[in-house]
């Protein structure tokens, strides 16, 4: 930084803020928080909660930077995990050579994916190992951990290692997966999840349309990137019972994957989800927990391990991308008719939480519109990427992208303002989804119709 | 520097003069956290872009992932825990508290001190200034209005107390 403070400047400021009256807590945090009516379920009615300025319980920690996250804990004779990760994204392992990494300065244990009970874990399928044994299928394979007495001599000892692999032919692309002369990554055939959700005749909405729409919309890769990476720390109480520590948010269902993976009983376990330096759907399955453990079991040790930012990037999950078909009738008035969507999610490499997101962007994929004749088909395929999961909205935003961005180009070709086209057919109080649930509190023309206003839309929106 | 490789130093940090026997990759944000326990400083990135180990060094902000510990031997060292504790808060902090600026907090620590940073270079800054200070500090879950509404607040109910001019 080449910004020169002037020793007048930094008196004058260090005397405006000693200057600044000490604050002495208000008598609220965090039991004074303000008091609100005990709330009774009242169907229709706001609840008074909304409107009302409430103290976060934990800012004061926070500020302060005394909230304690998993990093901020360390117990006595810890050691420190690594993970080596594969050389390819796909490829049979031949040969994995320790002799020389189990002996560099402070190495204490190693682990390989032959070492663990059940060696495969996942959100819905259990198709993805806890360390690869055989095969890696994408860069981010954990193959070798390592746990030594510091972090820098567990990650100069994976320099060690030595992994012969056997290179297989990798696909990256998912519409490219889906065909017959794809490398297969786990079976026969890479769609592994599919949804299809049906309503009317769209053969028939279309030929009774006046304009039909085509387009394909495509969405990329993202990853979460909370500021805080994965960790985790394993340790044994002195009764016995398997202590974890971690960032992950969805603790009964580690639980369980672990006590599967370690084949163990679910009582051996106690998994503690530590505070959260962001997640944002991330930090929803076990990652290393099944590592530390067992390390903790070879050693008698605690262990921690601590994502870097580039494991946070390749060995973690991300959002998934979307390739997304989209075909629209439309009456000459501007009357949605039928829509034909399909969807195509790359999966990455283990199946993760696709089942729930191909669900999710299936059940939204038609739009908030009254649509006769609607058909949607999606797939999950595995490719050799980084793995897809869970992201806030689960499919949501994808496919609002397409279907609004459609909107948009209707609109456009019909000479239609683009509220006028929503509000001849957005859901109302009592529309059926398209899955056939009936809607109640429809707030969507109202919101609208809200923002348009505040928005300036009629002067400045075309 | 010892025989081993291992380099002592000593180094002032929130006023306490602090010393340590570090290896010399060691950077000053490790020393800070595992050598002195002082853990609200954070390792978001390990590479400068996050913005969550951010000190005070000397009076200027900077990445303490980015710094070597044994290049702070001598050095002044500022970090959140300098600032203000539970029961006495920094005016800086108070105002990100009254403002729920934070939601999961990683980054409050070093997004603070960059903030004081700014303030003791200039007691009344615009909003561009604002933003072009915490220009290095991410966050993720509540994004920067909340946070710069706080530092606003900040400098518009202490300015007479030093007789600065509010700037717009």
């Amino acid at each position: 930084m080449s910004r020169k403070i002037t020793d007048e400047k930094k008196a004058e400021g260090q005397k405006l803020l000693a200057a600044a009256p000490v604050t002495h807590p208000p008598a609220v945090v965090p039991d004074s928080l303000p008091s609100v009516p005990a709330l009774t379920p009242e169907v229709n009615k706001q609840t008074p909660a909304v409107g009302q300025r409430v103290a976060r319980p934990d800012i004061r920690t926070h500020v302060t930077g005394t909230t304690r996250y998993i990093d901020d804990l360390s117990f006595p004779g810890m050691l420190h995990c690594k993970i080596l990760r594969s050389a390819h994204a796909h490829a049979r392992i031949i040969s994995i050579d320790l002799s020389e990494a189990g002996n560099m300065p402070g190495v204490v244990a190693t682990l390989t994916g032959d070492e663990v009970p059940v060696n495969s874990f996942g959100s819905t399928y259990k198709d993805q190992p806890v360390l690869a044994a055989d095969r890696v299928r994408y860069r981010g394979d954990g193959v070798v951990a390592i746990a030594a007495e510091t972090e820098q001599q567990a990650l100069e000892a994976l320099a060690g290692v030595k992994v012969e692999y056997e290179p297989l032919p990798a696909v990256f692309d998912p519409l490219e997966a889906m065909g017959p002369e794809s490398p297969k990554i786990h079976r026969n055939n890479n769609v592994y999840t599919s949804k299809v959700i049906a309503r009317g005749d769209v053969d028939r909405g279309f030929e009774e349309s006046d304009h039909i729409f085509e387009r394909r919309y495509t969405t990329q890769m993202i990853e979460h990137v909370p500021l805080e990476p994965f960790a985790a720390i394993a340790l044994f109480e002195p009764d016995g019972q398997l202590h974890l520590y971690s960032t992950n948010g969805r603790i009964t269902l580690g639980r369980a994957d672990l006590a599967r993976t370690l084949n163990v009983p679910m009582n051996r376990i106690r998994l503690t989800a530590t505070i959260i330096g962001g997640n944002f759907g991330g930090k929803n399955e076990i990652r290393t927990e099944p590592i530390l453990a067992l390390l903790a079991k070879k050693t008698g040790r605690p262990v921690k391990a601590v994502y870097t930012r580039e494991e946070e990037f390749i060995a973690s999950t991300t959002r998934h991308p979307l390739v997304m078909d989209y075909k629209t009738g439309v009456a000459k008035d501007g009357r949605l008719l039928a829509r034909a969507v399909h969807l195509v999610l790359d999966g990455g490499a283990y199946a993760s939480w696709s089942e729930t997101t191909v669900g999710k962007a299936a059940i939204l994929a038609a739009g908030p519109y009254r649509i006769p004749n609607v058909r949607v088909e999606g797939h999950a395929v595995y490719t050799n990427k980084t793995v897809t999961g869970a992201m806030r909205g689960f499919g949501a935003p994808q496919v609002a992208f397409a279907y609004e961005s459609q909107m948009d180009e209707i609109a456009s070709s019909l000479g239609m303002d683009p509220l006028e086209i929503r509000m001849l057919n957005g859901f109302d109080e009592g529309s059926a989804s398209h899955t056939g649930q009936t809607l109640q509190a429809v707030a969507l023309k109202e919101t609208l119709l809200m923002a348009a206003k505040r928005s300036g839309w009629q002067e400045v929106g075309r | 520097m010892r025989g081993d490789g291992v380099h002592e130093i000593e180094l002032t940090v929130n006023g306490v003069v602090r010393r340590a026997q570090v290896s010399p990759e060691t950077t000053l944000l490790a020393a800070l956290r595992d050598s002195w326990g002082l853990t609200g400083s954070k390792l978001g990135c390990d590479v400068g872009d996050c913005g969550a180990c951010t000190v005070l060094v000397d009076g200027l902000s900077i990445n303490s992932c980015l710094l070597l510990a044994v290049q702070a031997n001598g050095r002044d060292v500022v970090t959140i825990e300098g600032l203000g504790g539970f029961e006495y808060l920094h005016p800086l902090q108070a105002a990100f508290e009254r403002l729920s600026s934070y939601q999961c907090g990683f980054c409050a620590p070093g997004m603070i001190i960059s903030a004081k940073a700014l303030l003791d270079e200039n007691p009344a800054p615009t909003e561009l200034q604002i933003r072009e200070a915490l220009s290095g500090n991410l966050c993720r879950c509540t994004g920067y209005t909340k946070v710069i509404d706080a530092i606003t607040e900040v400098c518009r109910d202490h300015a007479g107390a030093v007789g600065v001019e509010q700037s717009v």
